[in-house]
């Protein structure tokens, strides 16, 4: 088909900036913690915040865990839970549109049968297993929150089930901004399908958080601020001892 | 950027000659002939093939058909890579043209993305775009364009218009002549595997030194 492409001529280009992790990891205050002076939040900052996280996640049994990418020191963070859904979803007005209706397994199978919010008969139950993964985007400089849900027969669950499961107060935040809303992409280290929050706008309600944090004084680990955020919107809950945790650390 | 305009327009009007076929266990009422394309390299498969989806839809009873997906050899075509890359990637050693298996049914959930509409793949056109501009200019040239602009660069992409989409574009490929370059350059390397590698590139040496290290496996 084609004769190879002439190679358009060199441009000059700014002064060197490598763009990954090599550097001898001398511990100092998280803010400091980066290869390069204009990183914010670099790829170094972001595994030492995940392993406080994930710290305090063993402590209280929360499941998360960290995966390494084979041969290299990048890596992700990863969760994995079981929720109960009542076959028929609750019904009512707005009102209890925010009342949970998703109740982690312990809890559902101690749910007495003649439930009165129930307005149907039960006829089944399904699990719907959850993961979340945190990986770090470079492009970006922040983390970013990829999910993906499927039923226990391997099922996966489309973006319209998603968005059913997603609380009525999220809803129409997420329709304003079109570049805020869960998209399908592929997992940037495994290549498969996940929903994503796009990261774009994660700089701009970081950065009050952060600037507020040393205002007052008190340190922050930026990947429990963040995923408080970011969480909830999709399912994903933290106990409020992160937070306590993360003012513990340093 | 001007005088390097041959290479983009050869870039942009590259072509493959492909042809399409209908997996032999889709369901028909006639038999099903191939259907020859030439694609364009820059552009997406899912956003190109309409004409060949109705070819097919023409043998096919309503039921029998959902979302189309494609294959090259056992393997599952990402949508969301251009065709250039996917037949780089997959097929480049092969004779022309490049053999394309059409699907309706079993789509692959766990390979695949799904591509609900015209909409999907102008929303992951335009976050690579972003993605790309952050790097090189903190996105503020994507930024401070209007939705106007962000739709021509999506239209010209869509409709095969160089000039048009090339009028935006030149925007996001400028920097301030005192910069010298851009702050980082964007680019992925795609592996044989399917599987890649995205950062920030460096000046000019840095940049030829790091590809040959990725090389060396």
């Amino acid at each position: 088909m084609g004769t190879s492409p002439r190679l358009p001529s060199p441009m000059p280009v700014a002064p060197p900036a490598l763009g990954w992790a090599t550097g001898s990891g001398a511990e100092r205050s998280w803010l400091s913690f980066s290869m390069e002076e204009d990183e914010f939040f670099g790829e170094k900052t972001f595994q030492h915040c995940c392993a406080e996280f994930i710290r305090h996640s063993q402590q209280i049994g929360d499941g998360w865990e960290w995966r390494t990418l084979k041969d290299s020191s990048e890596g992700y963070m990863c969760k994995t839970h079981f929720q109960i859904k009542p076959e028929t979803l609750m019904s009512h007005s707005g009102a209890s549109a925010c009342v949970q209706t998703c109740l982690p397994i312990e809890e559902a199978l101690e749910l007495p049968l003649d439930d009165s919010e129930v307005t149907e008969t039960t006829t089944g139950s399904q699990v719907i297993k959850y993961e979340y993964h945190v990986l770090y985007s470079c492009s970006y400089q922040v983390p970013v929150l990829y999910f993906r849900a499927s039923f226990l027969d391997g099922r996966p669950l489309a973006l319209k089930d998603i968005w059913e499961r997603i609380h009525e107060c999220y809803k129409t935040r997420l329709l304003q901004e079109p570049w805020d809303t869960i998209t399908q992409q592929e997992h940037p280290i495994l290549g498969q399908p996940f929903f994503v929050l796009h990261p774009c706008k994660t700089d701009e309600f970081m950065t009050p958080v952060l600037k507020n944090s040393q205002k007052i004084n008190r340190s922050v680990n930026y990947i429990t601020s963040w995923l408080s955020v970011v969480g909830p919107v999709v399912g994903l809950n933290l106990p409020l001892s992160y937070a306590r945790a993360a003012s513990e650390d340093e | 950027m001007t005088d390097d305009k041959d290479v983009l327009r050869d870039v942009w009007f590259g072509r493959i000659p492909t042809c399409f076929t209908l997996y032999q266990d889709e369901i028909t009422e006639r038999e099903a002939e191939p259907y020859y394309l030439l694609l364009p390299r820059v552009s997406y498969l899912t956003l190109v093939t309409d004409k060949v989806k109705k070819h097919f839809q023409k043998v096919m009873r309503q039921e029998d058909i959902s979302e189309i997906w494609f294959e090259y050899e056992g393997t599952p075509l990402k949508w969301h890579y251009p065709i250039g890359l996917l037949f780089d990637l997959l097929a480049s050693s092969s004779a022309l043209p490049w053999n394309i298996t059409v699907h309706f049914k079993s789509f692959p959930e766990k390979d695949l993305l799904h591509c609900p509409s015209k909409d999907a793949i102008e929303a992951h056109f335009m976050s690579c775009v972003k993605e790309a501009d952050a790097l090189k200019h903190k996105s503020q040239v994507i930024n401070e364009m209007q939705k106007k602009d962000h739709k021509q660069l999506w239209m010209g992409l869509q409709n095969d218009r160089f000039d048009q989409f090339w009028a935006i574009n030149r925007k996001l490929m400028e920097y301030p002549a005192e910069e010298n370059g851009f702050r980082y350059i964007p680019f992925r390397i795609y592996q044989k595997i399917i599987k890649f590698l995205c950062s920030k590139g460096c000046e000019k040496e840095g940049a030829l030194s790091m590809l040959k290290s990725y090389f060396i496996f």
